[in-house]
């Protein structure tokens, strides 16, 4: 049970769900950062991309790229939609308003989700015809790799879109300091809305990578806005470095708990994370302890 | 400021409204509904408590449902397994619910709003899964039947008709408590915390203790609503108390009015009898309605309807007596509901 | 009477020091207030004028040094303690009960010094009432004495700027604090409202008050401190009467940063 083997075979399977969560985390804590909202309906843009894969691809039975290319259309609207009509109009308001504008958010998708696509969970056809692929030994699902893979090239993406471009920059600026950046002439509602539009996109692509190996219901988005706050905040609320590490860090922590401590209690341990890390050391591992301007 | 404190019939109306709340199970004949009557009853006891917490001192509990469930297991296992009656259980239930409010709120005392947020969220889901999962004490997903119907000296509470005369009476007792704590120095602490806390602590309020208080008593409130269920349903499972209920709670308080005991009242009623009442819009489609509803008003209306009907109230003051809005003499304590 | 000697004082700072991460807030403040004294703390901005409130009224801890209040350290107490104890402050931005009405937002104000607590309250114990009706009285006279008596059933977030500040001072001075600390309580007022604010300063003064006034309105610090302390870059840099800082080269200098003097 403790050999190699099954160690790595754990660890790839960690890391993948952990790629997972740190997508969602990642698109959770961009808003964070840009707006200072906490998402609660982060989940269900996870859930709807998943839906709209099953239907696309088993019932419209399109070839994939053009299907995920609808998807990521489907997202930008989705983003767009979720910007002007959940956050646009609280944004001066109460963190807590916007918050509870959230929950409202996602208790709607939640169920207008059951009441379009039915109870039933969905499978999509999967991508791969292989079942598992040898890496380095360990037989993996090759939906694993390719979903390690995309968080690499993600981070590497987004990397070279905050640093080396002038969009990123001006992301960046607006996130730092709104007022700052208005003087310096930069759209802050436009680069708002984009950073709304990206972090839907980033739910799109974890929808797209989960629904394969995944049942897609509509409840599922939950569990993984959950995963995503404690992700968040093990990894620091306000870093973006923090939400990948986070959720990398809760996907293998939470594996290898439910492997070896008590598979029933798996959900437990992402929020036995949570509450520890809050407890302890609030700012997480990469946080910095922001103090309020008196 | 009540546009009623204008009017000048108040102790007949207060008369009429308490022969209307005495009357009612006779006058709705369905037993099916008085049921829900109860179901709402409660529900507003829980809403009350939320209400205590988030809508008096801004802190966000997504946890109240986990209150409510360790509420209705303690006075089921005290009732099943020890053969304890209705008022020992309803003595025992909501302090125990404090006290695990108490363990929520003391460590998490140093955590900013959105860090305590996640902090509930994470507790109420722990409390939902060892409920579901430690058979041996909870039953598991079973649950625990066979709980006892009410009996307080000759008076029996079995029926629905009967039963709603006792929740009634707890529900006043909830309301009136809180009507009281809202306009006393415990009741502006707690508002003055909500609305700036470093200026609170300033001024000489103790945020820590209070805001530990305000978890107890925002948990006493949803043990209470929890024993009165148990022994309502006569069955008490785990199932009920997932996270979504604590979000339907939210939904109650914020819709009826975050701040207000009547408002409390009012959404948490709202909320139960509509599904019924149109039957339609049952299960998702109501959840999705009040999803819709709750950002809705969030945007126009985020004092919920007890803001609305405080400022058509107070507009309609103004012209219905133009005459009186001289300064009074001295300053009269304002009692808001 | 000379500034700063360190007997009878009510207020006694010694080597402050405060330091965020790398920068450091404050080097080395020594300042002694004496009882019924208004000093003012003036200096351009970044001077660390605030950070003194904030350290003095408990909201940060000291990096090094101590403060004294009535001989007593206040160095890790919880800021409500400090309020105990007889002092008060307000804020740069004022930072009201916007909820809560003009006169709940002063009752607020002697929460420190009443004790209604939850069994009293939902028992309606007669010594409850008693302590409201107190606290009621008091709220009203304290508001008189600012001169927003009209607004008290209003609620603090309709009010104009210039009264918010007020409204701040009279939930300060509702407790007869020993030390007052206010954080540029002319800031946002006309010149009306200043003369107003230095009658009121006055009147707070003659009824024993000490006050430690942090402020930009050289008028204001002219007319009503009897000693003022300039910092700039967080270290003290003069200390004296009004008339001797105006002619201060020093401080001049670090005004205007090249000589010249005021008006």
């Amino acid at each position: 049970m403790f050999d190699i083997t099954t160690l790595a075979q754990f660890l790839v399977t960690g890391l993948a769900m952990g790629s997972v969560y740190a997508l969602v985390a990642l698109s959770f804590a961009l808003l964070y950062k840009a707006v200072g909202i906490l998402n609660f309906a982060v989940g269900e843009s996870v859930m709807v991309p998943a839906f709209i894969v099953v239907i696309l691809l088993s019932v419209l039975r399109l070839p994939f790229l053009p299907a995920y290319l609808i998807i990521i259309g489907v997202m930008v609207f989705f983003g767009a939609v979720f910007h002007r009509t959940v956050y646009h109009p609280l944004r001066g308001r109460p963190f807590i308003s916007v918050l509870v504008s959230t929950i409202g958010a996602s208790l709607f998708l939640r169920n207008t989700s059951l009441l379009v696509f039915g109870a039933d969970p969905r499978v999509s056809p999967a991508l791969f015809q292989v079942q598992s692929v040898n890496f380095f030994g360990v037989f993996v699902p090759p939906q694993y790799l390719l979903i390690i893979t995309t968080l690499i090239i993600l981070v590497v993406f987004q990397y070279w879109l905050f640093e080396k471009t002038l969009l990123g920059k001006k992301m960046q600026a607006t996130a730092q300091d709104r007022d700052m950046a208005r003087l310096l002439g930069i759209p802050v509602d436009t680069i708002i809305l984009i950073t709304f539009i990206y972090a839907a996109i980033l739910g799109g692509i974890a929808g797209i990578l989960l629904a394969p190996i995944f049942y897609v219901t509509s409840d599922m988005g939950f569990m993984f806005a959950l995963k995503a706050f404690a992700s968040s905040i093990a990894g620091g609320l306000g870093s973006i470095p923090g939400a990948i590490v986070g959720g990398l860090f809760i996907g293998v922590v939470e594996l290898f708990c439910a492997a070896y401590i008590s598979a029933t209690y798996r959900d437990v341990f992402a929020f036995i994370i949570l509450i520890a890390v809050l407890l302890l050391r609030p700012q997480g591992f990469f946080g910095e302890k922001v103090s309020e301007k008196v | 400021m009540s546009f009623k404190k204008g009017l000048p019939v108040k102790i007949p109306f207060y008369l009429a409204v308490a022969i209307v709340l005495a009357a009612l199970p006779m006058l709705i004949r369905s037993n099916y509904w008085v049921g829900t009557l109860n179901l709402a009853i409660i529900y507003s006891i829980a809403v009350l408590g939320l209400n205590i917490i988030l809508g008096l001192t801004g802190q966000l509990n997504i946890a109240q449902a986990a209150f409510w469930g360790i509420g209705a297991y303690t006075a089921a296992l005290l009732n099943t397994r020890l053969g304890w009656p209705f008022w020992a259980t309803f003595l025992v239930a909501p302090p125990t619910a404090a006290a695990f409010g108490v363990i929520l709120g003391f460590p998490t005392l140093k955590l900013s709003g959105r860090y305590l947020a996640m902090a509930t969220i994470g507790f109420g889901i722990i409390i939902n899964l060892i409920l579901n999962n430690w058979k041996e004490f909870t039953g598991g997903v079973d649950g625990i039947p066979g709980i006892t119907s009410p009996v307080l000296g000759p008076f029996r509470f079995s029926t629905n008709g009967s039963f709603y005369y006792l929740a009634l009476a707890c529900l006043i007792l909830a309301a009136l408590t809180q009507v009281k704590i809202k306009n006393s120095r415990m009741g502006r602490a707690f508002q003055a915390i909500k609305d700036n806390e470093l200026a609170a602590e300033l001024s000489g309020v103790d945020t820590f203790k209070y805001r530990v208080v305000a978890f107890a008593l925002c948990s006493a409130y949803g043990g209470m609503a929890g024993q009165l269920f148990a022994h309502r349903t006569k069955y008490v499972s785990a199932e009920t108390f997932f996270i979504d209920m604590s979000i339907l709670f939210i939904c109650m308080l914020m819709i009826g009015g975050a701040g207000s005991v009547a408002g409390s009242i009012v959404g948490a009623c709202l909320l139960t009898f509509i599904p019924e009442w149109l039957r339609f819009l049952q299960g998702p489609w109501a959840m999705a309605i009040f999803g819709l509803a709750i950002v809705v008003i969030m945007i126009f209306m985020p004092t919920g309807l007890a803001g609305l009907a405080k400022s058509v109230g107070s507009k309609m003051a103004v012209r219905l007596r133009p005459e009186s809005q001289k300064e009074p003499a001295e300053l009269p304590r304002e009692a808001s509901h | 009477m000379t500034a700063g000697t360190q007997e009878n004082a009510i207020l006694e700072i010694h080597r402050l020091t405060k330091q965020f991460g790398g920068l450091v807030a404050l080097d080395n403040v020594d300042l002694f207030l004496q009882t019924g004294e208004i000093r003012a703390l003036i200096g351009p901005n970044g001077s660390g004028k605030t950070t003194v409130l904030n350290l003095v009224s408990g909201v940060y801890t000291p990096t090094r040094g101590s403060v004294f209040f009535k001989g007593r350290s206040v160095v890790n107490k919880r800021p409500h303690l400090l309020v105990k104890e007889g002092m008060k402050r307000t804020f740069q931005s004022a930072r009201l009960f916007r909820d809560l009405t003009v006169l709940e937002n002063v009752m607020v104000g002697l929460h420190g010094q009443t004790k209604g607590g939850l069994l009293g309250t939902v028992l309606s114990l007669p010594g409850i009432k008693k302590e409201e009706g107190m606290i009621c009285d008091r709220a009203v006279k304290t508001l008189q004495f600012v001169g927003l008596h009209a607004q008290a059933k209003m609620l603090a977030k309709n009010l104009p700027y210039g009264q918010q500040r007020l409204l701040e001072i009279a939930r300060a001075l509702i407790s007869n604090p020993s030390l007052l600390l206010l954080d540029e309580p002319a800031a946002g007022m006309n010149p009306s409202e200043t003369s107003d604010l230095v009658t009121l300063l006055d009147r707070i003064r003659g009824r024993g008050t000490t006050v430690l006034l942090v402020e930009h309105d050289m008028n204001l610090v002219m007319e009503i401190s009897d000693f003022v302390t300039v910092l700039n870059f967080g270290r003290k840099i003069a200390e004296g009467s009004p008339a001797e800082i105006q002619n201060n080269e020093e401080v001049i200098e670090a005004y205007l940063g090249k000589k010249a003097r005021y008006a």
